[in-house]
């Protein structure tokens, strides 16, 4: 269909600014029409009138024509008029005007509510992150004491697919690891003759370090970041609180079971990994001339039954951290389609963030024992 | 703005067809849900479909509106076929209609201004002003003009299903789909939306093609009803409502258009 173009007059009268339209207000033409208006508008009339006799043909959008000079003269507080409508046209443009007065614009805070804003809701999180803890403990004391409060099921699921189904990324990681450290130390060591000893740098910083880091860090990225999408799409859709309503406790049914089964998995993966890492350190002393039985002493030699625990006990609380903060933040998930992705990246990088500092902290604390 | 014209068929009575539809089966995989649909929507008619819960009318929708083809039979919007039709011609047949899912589908990352903007922003050249202007009559339509800011998790369901209309009417298309458009809205607000679609059909002689089981709507402004049935997996019932409540020879069209319990004889 073609549409007449429509002519725009618009006859300033004193201070009073009349406008008439012919011809068709349709979705094709309305455009035309809006730039027509813009400088009439801006001689600052005191007065606006809409006459509609001429139009022809008028859609949905051609009332928008309306809504722009309603809008302009509420903004100014100017009286105005349209004429030249009944019946359908008047309908439709009567229910386009609808609660179209301009909103005051939103006040820009201040620097001084900004920081107090910010403040505020840095006290939130913490709030949350303490009532968080608090529950968590509560109820893995309330399971500790009545078992079948656990949902079993549940956490075997979990343990499958947080750790089983992470064996194999573990452990290339971990054999890779394994093969850097002793490739870039070799050349170094080997200058002070010490081509042996580079066993001992995989075997510590493998098993000590590096297996749970890998581990945990591999959790933030597949296992973290589930549990945040998971909890997150239920709060989103308020399975959460249908699960509140029904006195069910989605701290108890949701995240016990996910935290546990990665409790549960982390150090065994860790272990896995190291000893893959281990195995990754001789694919490059093997050629150089060092037998397996010689580097496999060696690692053993270098390791204590106290690095060995440590590095299990660093996986335990890096799964502990990793899970925690995935969870929590699948429960503070806001509203909308962006809140669940917003909620997965925090828990990413809460969560390695989380880790890296455990572990410095871990680490300094293990040295002070001796250990 | 030229467009092409595109031979529109008409039938025997001499209206025009918007939508024709041929020994269309509707349904899942291989599973059918309605079977052997023959049906004409007319140009400027206020088509309703009713039907049990569960019977098939969103799908049909679905059908109608390109996104699932047919298992089976024809589907033609003003004249082409979009039953096996390749990507371009889907494309400019889904500019003669907008849609309105049951559940609203308005992305929920941006403000209801925003929502009905898009479809403006696509397919349009006007200025932001002009298209702010637009979305806004087009909000002021189903009465959220003062809610325009608004994110749709910030309104109720009943709002989001009136945003989701306005969206529909963003380019002011000849065909409209509505999916249960007046459920979940008071009877106040329902009787206003009612008019606006009244408004629009005889003004412009829009074409709508409303799911709906609010009986009031159906009698006061539905110009032919067409009654699904899960059961029987077909089309039972096609014609003016208040007719099809009196006499169908349908037990079941009756009773669902009269409201009576399933246990009453
Ligand atoms: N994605 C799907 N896959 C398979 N079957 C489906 C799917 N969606 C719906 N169905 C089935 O198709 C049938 C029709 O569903 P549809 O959503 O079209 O019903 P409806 O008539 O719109 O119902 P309501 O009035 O409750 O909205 C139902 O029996 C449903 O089980
Ligand atoms: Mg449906």
């Amino acid at each position: 269909m073609t549409h007449a173009a429509p002519t725009v007059r618009a006859t300033p009268s004193g201070d009073k600014l009349a406008i008439a339209i012919e011809g068709d207000l349709v979705l094709e033409t309305v455009g035309a029409v809006q730039k027509a208006l813009e400088a009439p508008l801006a001689t600052k009339p005191r007065r606006v009138s809409l006459d509609l006799k001429g139009v022809s043909r008028i859609d949905a959008s051609g009332v928008a024509v309306a809504v722009r000079l309603h809008r302009f003269a509420k903004a100014a507080g100017l009286p105005f008029d349209i004429t030249g409508i009944d019946g359908d046209r008047k309908l439709l443009v009567d229910l386009a005007l609808r609660g179209q007065d301009p909103q005051p614009a939103q006040a820009h805070l201040g620097m001084v509510r900004e920081v107090g804003m910010r403040a505020v809701e840095g006290f939130n999180t913490l709030k949350d992150l303490l009532r968080f803890c608090g529950e968590v403990s509560v109820i893995a004391l309330q399971i500790i004491r009545r078992p079948v409060l656990l949902r079993w099921n549940d956490t075997l699921v979990a343990m499958a697919r947080h750790g089983t189904d992470a064996v194999p990324v573990v452990g290339l990681l971990g054999f890779l690891i394994g093969a850097i450290i002793a490739f870039q130390t070799y050349d170094p060591m080997a200058k002070f003759g010490a081509k042996l000893q580079v066993a001992d740098v995989v075997g510590i910083s493998i098993v000590r370090e590096l297996g749970p880091l890998i581990t945990a860090i591999v959790l933030a990225g597949r296992s973290g970041s589930a549990f945040a999408a998971e909890i997150g799409t239920m709060k989103v859709t308020q399975e959460l609180d249908a699960l509140r309503t029904f006195g069910i406790d989605p701290v108890r049914f949701l995240v016990i079971p996910r935290m546990l089964a990665t409790l549960l998995v982390t150090p065994l993966l860790s272990v896995y990994a190291s000893i893959l890492g281990v195995l990754g350190g001789y694919i490059v002393l093997g050629p150089k001339g060092i037998t397996i039985m010689q580097y496999l002493v060696e690692v053993r030699a270098a390791l204590t039954i106290g690095g060995f625990l440590q590095g299990l006990a660093k996986a335990a609380v890096f799964a502990i951290l990793v899970s925690g903060v995935g969870c929590l933040a699948g429960i503070r998930t806001g509203q909308g389609p962006g809140a669940v992705g917003m909620s997965t990246t925090r828990a990413v990088v809460v969560g390695i963030v989380a880790i890296i500092l455990a572990d410095s902290v871990l680490g300094s604390f293990f040295y002070s024992l001796g250990i | 703005m030229t467009q092409i014209s595109t031979a529109t068929p008409t039938t025997t009575s001499g209206r025009k067809v918007a939508i024709s539809l041929r020994g269309v089966s509707i349904g899942y995989g291989d599973k059918a849900i309605v079977e052997g649909i023959d049906l004409d929507i007319y140009e400027g008619e206020i088509m309703f479909i009713g039907g049990g819960s569960g019977c098939g009318k969103s799908t049909l929708l679905s059908s109608l509106n390109t996104l699932r083809a047919p298992l089976s039979g024809s589907i033609k919007i003003d004249g082409i076929e979009i039953a096996g039709a390749d990507e371009d011609t889907l494309q400019r047949v889904r500019r003669r209609f907008g849609m309105m899912y049951q559940l609203g589908a308005l992305f929920g990352g941006m403000s209801l201004l925003e929502n009905v903007r898009l479809p403006l922003e696509e397919f349009t050249t006007l200025s932001n002003d002009a298209m702010d202007d637009l979305a806004r009559a087009k909000l002021g339509l189903v009465g959220l003009a003062a809610h325009a800011d608004k994110k749709p998790s910030e309104i109720s369901g009943g709002m989001q299903k009136r945003a989701a209309i306005a969206r529909a009417l963003a380019l002011d298309p000849p065909i409209i789909f509505l999916d249960e458009p007046s459920a979940g809205l008071d009877p106040v607000t329902s009787a206003d939306l009612d008019a606006m679609i009244v408004a629009l059909n005889r003004m412009l002689g829009t074409t709508f093609v409303v799911i709906s089981h609010e009986l009031a709507s159906i009698f006061s402004i539905g110009h032919r009803f067409a009654m699904l049935d899960g059961a029987r997996r077909r089309l039972v019932a096609l014609g003016p409502p208040l007719e099809l409540r009196d006499s169908s020879p349908d037990t079941w069209v009756r009773r669902f258009l009269s409201r009576t319990p399933s246990g009453d004889a």
